[in-house]
């Protein structure tokens, strides 16, 4: 009641009167007076969208030891993973026995992967590349989507050649996009146009005759059984060893000379950098931030690393603009509502939830990925997310999370207090003023609090838990 | 039957199985009219509906509807080629595929129109770049809002249903995109509702009234405000009538188990609900036939054949069928070789359907000359699809086809 009391009562007054009126117009006007500042954002507003955008969002405990590293420290330590210990998550994952040869078993592996790991960009980076060089298990086993998980991880931050031409070997992709059909004499145009299209350069920098020769570079690469597997092999003597003219060069070309030569093109790296900008910074990057990242790129053999680290460096990125400028992804909505509640349990809902949310994890719509942005959300996606926001605040039996770590210790001492740790949490105290009268409103009065806050909470606090995941601005990153 | 009103009456007072917004609701009303009085197009002054069936990752025209006397087709399909006597004759040159004997009965009651050699100049081989040009109507690439999007704006019809859109699948399809409050689009129908907290029924009631609010004071200049505020709204009143949909129809028929199938029976049931459906949109994923193609074809085109007679079938008893159009379409055809796998490369040109009582049934446009190729081994194309769209916009559902489109195309007589 305190923070009400310090507000103009006409104030107070004004919004109750809005809110149930809906009069939007008025309402627009009012908050325009009592948005977020947009002049400049706080140190621990930025540090928790830095952990969203490269990981999945900071668990209640964590924002004061990644702010005390200081941003360049922090950022080292989120690229440079391979120095932090993640044992936690490896006995969690021991414990957990997920049968990584079903479907879901892999969907259950990797979001607990995301959802616990102490190296969130890696599992960021994973997930980036899962969306760009998809796959999917419409044509390739999930035995064979995990290890090209494995390897996605392995080399999150790879050059992006080691990581094309791996790809371009690896089971899961050869099967999903025809290369292991792609015959000396009867090329499978599949790859080698996907290659071009949607991996590296985009329409209108290369041919028809490009993609043709290009497919009879990548004949030799097939798949070979290998126990209960397959496993890939480049044969010589199914290679078509003739010469190839390939965007304007002649050689005896194979598959990984068909990658260098593509890397060597202009248009690579700003296809590169404009998709890395997408993902972590804003949906439409300016032409001069994508000539410097591609910069980067080009400099630094196509370093992911370099490129990454330099992203989360911009001053752009921290930039009031760059703030809720995109919208979240269902992984980055489900498991960063995990993570920010420190929930464990039974999470056999969340592959189902995803999907519904139109994530269907190791299934992406089509080779494109899922095209992301607005496209995320409408009637049918929005339901889903507060449906699986209701299953993990009100299914006791199956997710559990503690309010005492969730709002830190002592309590707050009357629910309006509360809603405001609550905040912090979830939407890092940028929350404007008539949304915040409508959670203190719906927290109610503080007497039933006083009388036992943990049976409060359990009933009222968990509610207010649901409305900030269903908030507007939760579904923004 | 329920009518307008009462529908609209029941989406409002029914509290128990997902939130109401009655003012937004109001708004959105007002939004509608005004939209309805201003703009010239507009698909809800009619009774009809046109259902959308992509056939998604290029559709192999050439074994749908089959030149089975075409010596040219024989020799360039030496395992793939559907033999003279597997096909389902309709002229003295073209034949179904035998997977689509169900919708040769369709043929046979004059309710199926072919479109043949339907393309646009220099074709993207690219599926997403041809599915963009399909779904904008522009080969440029220059637009950015689809060709159905101007027929469907305002959240709800004039005459108040939020469900006179509606797309299944898990995005928005660009063909609907983006008006600024964006039609339903349903992965599981049954899932599309906002789920009760199990504890109690009052602490939904007064979490579902702040949510209310929530939504209502997250006003621009805010993020993503207005699409945040419009998906909210349409998805609190369109979950309502779904689940109505839901629990009252009964199918006049057995539809097949397949998720087509599925999809046109909820169409079905809005249509014959009086739930006020004018664009359906549904897709029919796995055309991409590069290997192996055979079998998996043949499946796709029952699936699609089976389902699409399943829902005349049921329209007809019900009496709709005769303001219910369905027009597929797929990003293009395939190459007219088959490759080393047992597949197809992409394509250009290829036939699509327009099916229903309402259209008059015939082979339109150009059979594929087979002599003739460009200079990928791909079909040329005889009718530009936006000639079918202008076709259908302005026969079927009276709109201004250059308004939509932007520019005058040559109609064909379906209607």
């Amino acid at each position: 009641m305190e923070r009400l009391l310090q507000q103009p009562l006409r104030r107070r007054k004004a919004v109750a009167g809005l809110v149930a009126a809906g009069l939007s117009a008025l309402l627009a006007a009012y908050y325009a007076d009592s948005r977020v500042s947009s002049s400049s954002l706080d140190e621990r507003t930025l540090f928790r969208h830095l952990l969203r955008r490269a990981g999945f969002g900071l668990a209640p405990n964590e924002v004061t030891t990644w702010q005390s590293l200081g941003w360049d420290n922090a950022v080292d330590r989120l690229v440079n993973y391979e120095q932090v210990a993640n044992h936690d998550l490896e006995a969690l994952l021991a414990q957990y026995h997920f049968d990584l040869t079903t479907p879901n078993g892999i969907r259950l592996w990797w979001l607990v992967r995301m959802a616990y790991t102490a190296r969130p960009l890696e599992e960021k980076m994973t997930l980036f590349w899962h969306g760009l060089l998809t796959s999917s298990l419409g044509k390739a086993t999930p035995s064979e989507m995990i290890r090209q998980n494995q390897f996605f991880r392995e080399h999150a931050l790879d050059n992006y050649g080691v990581i094309l031409k791996g790809i371009s070997r690896d089971v899961a992709m050869m099967r999903w996009l025809d290369l292991a059909e792609n015959r000396v004499g009867h090329p499978n145009e599949n790859y080698a146009r996907e290659l071009m299209e949607l991996f590296t350069m985009g329409p209108g920098h290369y041919t028809e005759v490009d993609v043709r020769e290009a497919a009879r570079a990548f004949t030799g690469l097939v798949l070979r059984k290998d126990g209960n597997d397959y496993v890939s092999a480049f044969v010589p003597s199914q290679h078509d060893r003739g010469s190839k003219t390939f965007l304007g060069r002649t050689g005896n070309f194979g598959p990984d000379d068909i990658v260098d030569i593509i890397l060597e093109q202009p248009a690579t790296a700003p296809f590169l950098a404009t998709k890395l900008l997408r993902f972590f910074v804003t949906p439409t990057p300016s032409p001069e931030l994508v000539e410097r990242i591609a910069t980067t790129l080009q400099k630094t053999n196509y370093s992911i690393k370099a490129a990454v680290k330099d992203i989360l460096l911009l001053p752009e990125f921290r930039e009031p603009s760059a703030y809720r400028s995109l919208i979240k992804s269902p992984v980055e909505y489900l498991v960063g509502a995990i993570r920010q509640l420190g929930a464990h349990g039974n999470l056999q809902f969340a592959p189902q939830a995803l999907k519904l949310m139109g994530q269907d994890l190791f299934a992406p719509p089509n080779v494109a990925g899922w095209p992301g942005g607005t496209s995320w959300l409408n009637s049918g996606t929005w339901l889903a997310r507060l449906n699986a926001a209701n299953t993990l605040v009100t299914q006791r039996a199956m997710v559990q999370f503690d309010f005492h770590s969730l709002l830190g210790d002592p309590l707050p001492q009357d629910p309006q207090g509360v809603v405001d740790r609550l905040a912090e949490v979830f939407v890092d105290g940028q929350l404007a003023d008539p949304q915040r009268q409508i959670l203190y409103d719906h927290a109610g009065p503080a007497a039933a609090y006083h009388q036992s806050p943990d049976q409060w909470l359990d009933q009222q606090g968990r509610s207010l838990v649901y409305l900030f995941l269903a908030l507007p601005e939760y579904h923004l990153n | 039957m329920l009518s307008r009103r009462e529908l609209l009456r029941a989406s409002v007072v029914s509290l128990a199985s997902g939130i109401v917004m009655p003012n937004l609701f109001a708004r959105a009303l007002e939004v509608a009219a005004a939209d309805h009085r201003v703009s010239g197009p507009n698909a809800a002054v009619l009774d009809r509906t046109l259902i959308i069936i992509q056939l998604a990752g290029g559709n192999d025209g050439l074994n749908t509807v089959i030149p089975y006397q075409s010596g040219e087709y024989y020799a360039a399909r030496p395992t793939l080629a559907i033999a003279p006597e597997s096909v389902i004759p309709l002229n003295d040159q073209l034949g179904l595929h035998p997977s689509l004997s169900a919708l040769h009965s369709l043929w046979s009651q004059g309710q199926l129109a072919i479109i043949d050699g339907v393309g646009y100049d220099h074709p993207s081989l690219s599926h997403f770049q041809a599915m963009d040009i399909w779904q904008t109507a522009d080969p440029q690439l220059a637009r950015h809002d689809g060709w159905l999007s101007k027929l469907v704006e305002g959240l709800v019809d004039s005459q108040g249903h939020p469900l006179s859109t509606v797309a299944l699948g898990a995005t928005l399809p660009p063909a609907l995109c983006c008006p600024p409050t964006p039609p339903p689009v349903l992965e599981n129908p049954k899932q599309f509702r906002l789920e009760a907290d199990p504890r109690s029924v009052s602490l939904t009631k007064a979490r579902e009234a702040a949510l209310r609010q929530l939504y209502q004071a997250y006003q621009p200049p805010a993020p993503y405000a207005a699409l945040l505020q419009a998906t909210a709204e349409s998805a609190a009143l369109a979950s309502v009538q779904m689940q109505q949909v839901l629990t009252s129809y009964q199918p006049s028929v057995s539809y097949p188990s397949t998720s087509l199938a599925d999809g046109l029976k909820l169409f079905a049931a809005l249509i014959a609900g009086g739930y006020g459906l004018r664009i359906g949109y549904i897709i029919l994923g796995g055309f991409d036939t590069h290997a192996l193609q055979a079998d998996h074809h043949a499946q796709l085109l029952k699936t699609l054949g089976d389902a699409v007679a399943a829902f005349y079938a049921d329209l007809q008893a019900k009496g709709h069928a005769q303001n219910t159009l369905v027009m597929t379409w797929s990003e293009f055809g395939r190459r007219v070789k088959e490759n080393a796998s047992h597949g197809t490369d992409h394509g250009t040109a290829a036939p699509l359907f327009v099916v229903g009582p309402g259209v008059k049934s015939g082979i339109y446009g150009e059979p594929p000359d087979l002599k003739n190729l460009d200079e990928n081994g791909n079909l040329k194309f005889a009718v530009d699809f936006r000639s079918v769209y202008a076709t259908v916009l302005a026969g079927w559902l009276e709109a201004d086809p250059q308004a939509v489109l932007g520019q005058s195309f040559p109609q064909l007589p379906l209607f």
